[in-house]
């Protein structure tokens, strides 16, 4: 038994709260959250689906029609679009129709490497307002 | 000053102890951070090739995580999940975290009607927030 300082010389050593126990608790629980803490770094292209009603609005206004065939050649415009040229053709559309957005529509066969090639194309085009039609 | 350390005996131990405050501050100030970060994202379970796109924005709120494998079957949460059911697992997924937004990890290779079915389901549950994963 020892005077500890700070306090006057009142006996303090039996008055301290174990910490041990809480110190294990705290541990676990860091280690729990340490191990279930999944840092995923996804990173995509957003899409909006229209439902019907929003379809028909907007083929109302001049919309940007991007066709994915089974083979999975583009089309615009009644024209096949070689992919590298898709980029300028969407810019060249959407100077002349600043309001019209990009509607997708791709065959149920046409693989998605093709869609994503698309949508990508629009978004450097300038277009971010793309839409996914229903399957021809 | 010196004394003696002796587990045994009544040896004065106390200006020999390792002061623990200033190691419970730091526990606990990663203890927190580890709480505020986790996320619990739900993971497909597959990895897959995905589709390269230039314009691609980080999705930071993934909650879900949906994978069309090049069969064109569809993973959610390391299972594989029928189509007719994935209406049903999302919903659920989307309980738990509401606020969380879904990406769909589609394969280069997969089908665009496979692709669909999984945004309509997605649609259906109620998921604001759906993005097609791409890659560099």
């Amino acid at each position: 038994m020892r005077k500890t300082n700070l306090s006057m010389g009142t006996e303090e050593e039996e008055n301290e709260i174990n910490l041990t126990p809480m110190l294990d608790v705290v541990f676990i629980m860091l280690i729990f959250f340490i191990v279930t803490a999944s840092f995923v770094k996804e990173a995509g292209l957003d899409v909006n689906r229209p439902d019907n009603q929003q379809q028909q609005e907007q083929t109302e206004s001049e919309n940007i029609l991007i066709q994915i065939r089974e083979n999975d050649e583009i089309w615009l415009d009644r024209r096949l679009i070689d992919p590298r040229a898709l980029r300028a053709n969407i810019e060249r559309r959407h100077a002349e129709n600043p309001q019209g957005s990009v509607v997708v529509q791709a065959n149920a066969k046409s693989s998605n490497k093709m869609l994503v090639l698309v949508m990508d194309a629009a978004r450097l085009a300038g277009v971010y307002n793309i839409s996914i039609a229903d399957p021809s | 000053m010196m004394r003696r350390n002796n587990q045994a005996g009544s040896g004065e131990q106390e200006e020999n102890e390792i002061n623990l405050t200033p190691m419970l501050d730091v526990v606990f100030i990663m203890l927190i951070f580890f709480i505020v970060t986790a996320t619990f994202i739900k993971e497909a379970g597959i990895d897959v090739d995905r589709p390269e796109a230039l314009t691609r924005d980080r999705m930071d709120d993934a909650a879900i995580l949906v994978a069309i494998s090049p069969g064109n079957e569809i993973w959610i949460d390391k299972k594989v999940t029928k189509p007719s059911d994935v209406r049903t697992v999302l919903e659920k997924l989307h309980q738990e975290n509401p606020k969380g937004s879904m990406v769909i990890q589609a394969d280069e290779s997969s089908t665009h009607e496979t692709l669909v079915i999984v945004m309509e389901a997605a649609k259906q549950a109620g998921i604001p927030n759906v993005a097609i994963s791409a890659d560099e």
